[in-house]
């Protein structure tokens, strides 16, 4: 293999305990580099098996046997020198929250030790009868019994399975109660708090029983060409140094700076985005965090930015006296979606998320679905047990958290995701979600991009698909204005299409703050020995998102679920900057669809030769 | 009024004519201004109001008044005449690159500053 991978794939079936060894393929490196798009490559594969084996792909149980997960890392991921390439990205062929692909990635050490102990890849397919656990160490995967683990929460499982395996450079991904319970919001973490957050992939490995996969090893990633690589590299960090947002603003703030930026714009979405705008904001803020609980930062292994905050609550009911975060997101959906102003109750509620293995996302957000049925009289007080789900409320918030990962109480609705829940309730368009999958923190009413990317993303309602609140909001890379229409689906386009480079050479996204695809194909052709000019790299990107529309397809996903809750595309935003505003999306959708040459929401056969997708 | 002071016919009087206005307040408008991040930090202040002209001169001057110049120089571009391309400057929540032509000031704007920052 050329530089970059390690060269093997374990593919391990939990029904029957088999192990196989496949090495790296150099024509999917070249096509899909690795993480997500080499993942949707062997799930593609997958699928076309079961079909030939007479099972209909739209009848898949995303928690049976048969939906297989992958575990991936890319030829950027545990380089030395790589700008952040401390991340791994998780695949399964089918969500159980939303029906279509899943997706999500994480940082910490995970992903480096995964291939420092010989792998590129892990394929996981099956389901075994007990729990268990899988232990990839030096080059070998054993499947292990976890009977001792299960039950246990993340911090416990992480420490003791560190204990037992205890080799170089050893880090645990594993689920929590919740991934147990098969809650479809369930993540997967590792390193204690860095989580593959979205679409339920901690339930997807609940399902399979596999409580965690541990990796250890002191194996390292070749690099084809070191002088070559030294000076991009070298060219690449100068550029993250003279950044003003990856040398200074994440560095300092953290992700949670935003709270603010984006309230000021009037686009925060509060009490379950039926305003834009609150005015206490600042007390959940980026600014109150880092003055009052930030103890120091932790970047991802081999990271120059380290974004991640360490963390602390001194006193009172919501003490923890170590943990890490809140980021953004899970202050907004835990915090200002759910109108709680308590900072500390935040970071509690975020731990547990942590402890328990929950998405804050879509757990904050289908806490804030639920005030807000209960606000419109729609869920009867027989339901409750006694919990107050009134908006603002933080012992509730605390507590549901608890009640979701454990489908106690009123939490075994609320684990169902907001989606489901909002149904059951009689007001599905109170959910607000895409593909039901819950949208994070940036109203589109105020950034129409970004809600043409909603309704667009692959997994459903997520912003790092294509994250165009950078030129929209931010002004990187050039500054675009978020009111207008015109020109959205190219940056729509772009963007998803990028993001899925960098998922899957995986690195963090973060680092495109400050470089472009030139800077990428650079970088991996010197990495890998291949040469990458910049529309390859743009090419492969866009491959790799026209694959997962085409396995989306095959669920039966169209045109029809690139969709908005109505309220933003039917209500006008109330009060604060962007008053009176809606998304215009199905303007914005068709020059999307044009451009990205889909019919339906489907790419056409021509698309699909064109970007050498083989069917 | 303003004929009444030409009659003097000096242009001392007409000063003081515009003194008097600026004194009356007809043309100044009252800006509340937001300070976030690393500038909250360096100049302990979160919050305040200005008075000033309406145009970008006016409030650069009075926030360099009420504040501190350096300030100014942090967020103003002499060489360019523009707010610093990196920085996140709103008003009413308005990103000031997406304004359109001269940049004014009403009475009753907010202002946000933000140093460059991102987050996802
Ligand atoms: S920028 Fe932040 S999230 Fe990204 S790799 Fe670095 S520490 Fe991790």
């Amino acid at each position: 293999m050329p530089g970059g991978y390690v060269g093997k794939i374990g593919i391990i079936d939990l029904t029957d305990g088999s192990i196989r060894i496949e090495e790296t393929c150099e024509v999917l490196g070249k096509k899909y580099l690795g993480g997500k798009g080499y993942a949707l490559a062997l799930l593609y594969e997958y699928a076309k098996e079961l079909e030939e084996k007479g099972k209909a792909l739209s009848d898949l149980d995303p928690l049976g046997p048969d939906n297989a997960i992958v575990f991936a890392t890319g030829p950027a991921t545990g380089v030395p020198g790589f700008p952040s390439p401390g991340r791994y990205h998780v695949m399964a062929l089918r969500s159980p929250l939303t029906g279509s692909i899943g997706s999500a990635n994480s940082g910490g050490e995970w992903g480096p030790f995964l291939k420092f102990a010989g792998f590129d890849m892990l394929f996981i397919k099956g389901a075994a009868d007990s729990p268990v656990y899988i232990s990839v160490v030096d080059g070998c995967i054993e499947i292990c019994d976890a009977s001792d683990y299960w039950g246990k929460n993340v911090f416990d499982t992480d420490d003791l399975l560190k204990k037992e395996v205890c080799g170089k450079n050893v880090s645990v991904a594993c689920i929590g109660p919740a991934g147990e319970n098969l809650v479809p919001m369930a993540n997967i973490v590792n390193d204690k708090h860095r989580a593959a957050g979205r679409t339920g992939l901690g339930a997807v490995m609940g399902s399979k029983f596999l409580k965690a996969i541990v990796v250890s090893g002191s194996g390292s990633v070749p690099v084809a060409n070191m002088e070559k690589f030294r000076e991009a590299s070298r060219e690449a960090l100068e550029k993250e140094r003279k950044n003003s947002v990856t040398a200074e603003g994440l560095p300092t703030y953290g992700t949670a700076i935003l709270v603010n930026v984006i309230n000021n714009a009037g686009m925060l979405p509060f009490k379950n985005w039926q305003f834009g705008y609150n005015p206490e904001a600042d007390k959940i803020s980026g600014e109150t965090l880092a003055k009052n609980y930030l103890i120091k930062r932790r970047p991802c292994w081999g990271c120059n930015i380290a974004c991640g905050r360490v963390t602390s609550v001194k006193t009172g009911p919501y003490q923890i006296l170590l943990t890490e975060g809140p980021e953004y997101e899970s202050i907004w959906a835990l915090g200002n979606s759910t109108g709680v102003m308590d900072m500390e109750a935040v970071i509690k509620a975020n731990h547990l998320c942590d402890e328990f293995g929950l998405d804050p996302i879509s757990t904050g957000s289908t806490i804030a679905a639920a005030m807000e049925l209960r606000q419109r009289g729609l869920i009867k007080d027989e339901y409750l047990h006694g919990i107050d789900l009134s908006f603002g409320n933080a012992a509730t918030l605390v507590e549901s958290v608890w009640r979701i990962a454990h489908k106690d109480g009123f939490g075994k609705y609320m684990a169902l995701g907001s989606k489901r829940l909002c149904e059951i309730f009689g007001a599905p368009e109170l959910s607000m979600s895409v593909k039901g999958l819950e949208m994070p923190a940036y109203d589109p009413r105020g950034a129409k991009g970004i809600g043409l990317n909603y309704a667009t993303s692959n997994r459903g309602g997520c912003h790092v698909t294509g994250y165009t609140i950078s030129p929209e909001i931010l002004g990187l890379p050039t500054k675009i204005d978020p009111l207008t229409i015109e020109g959205k689906a190219q940056w729509v386009k772009a963007f998803q299409d990028f993001t899925c480079v960098v998922n899957s050479a995986v690195n963090c996204l973060f680092t495109t703050f400050a470089l472009g695809a030139a800077d990428y194909a650079n970088l991996l052709s010197a990495v890998t020995g291949w040469t990458f000019t910049e529309d390859e790299i743009m090419r492969i990107g866009e491959r790799i998102y026209n694959l997962e529309r085409l396995i989306m397809s095959k669920f039966g996903f169209t045109d029809k679920d690139d969709t908005l809750p109505p309220r933003l595309t039917s209500e006008p935003m109330p009060e604060g900057p962007v008053k009176g505003q809606v998304v215009e999306l199905e303007q914005m959708k068709k020059e999307y669809y044009r451009l990205r040459g889909w019919v339906n929401g489907i790419p056409t056969p021509e698309k699909l030769k064109e970007l050498e997708i083989e069917l | 009024m303003q004929e009444v002071l030409n009659v003097e016919g000096s242009n001392i009087i007409f000063l003081y004519y515009q003194d008097i206005e600026s004194l009356c307040g007809a043309n100044m408008v009252s800006v509340k201004v937001l300070l976030f991040a690393i500038f909250r930090e360096k100049y302990g202040i979160k919050e305040t109001e200005l008075e000033f002209d309406g145009t970008l001169n006016g409030f650069l001057k009075a926030l360099g008044e009420k504040i501190s110049p350096k300030l100014v120089e942090d967020i103003y571009d002499q060489e360019s005449k523009h707010i610093k391309s990196n920085l996140i400057v709103m008003v009413n929540g308005r990103n000031v690159k997406d304004i359109k032509g001269e940049l004014k000031f009403n009475n009753g704007d907010t202002v946000a500053i933000f140093p460059p920052v991102a987050g996802g």
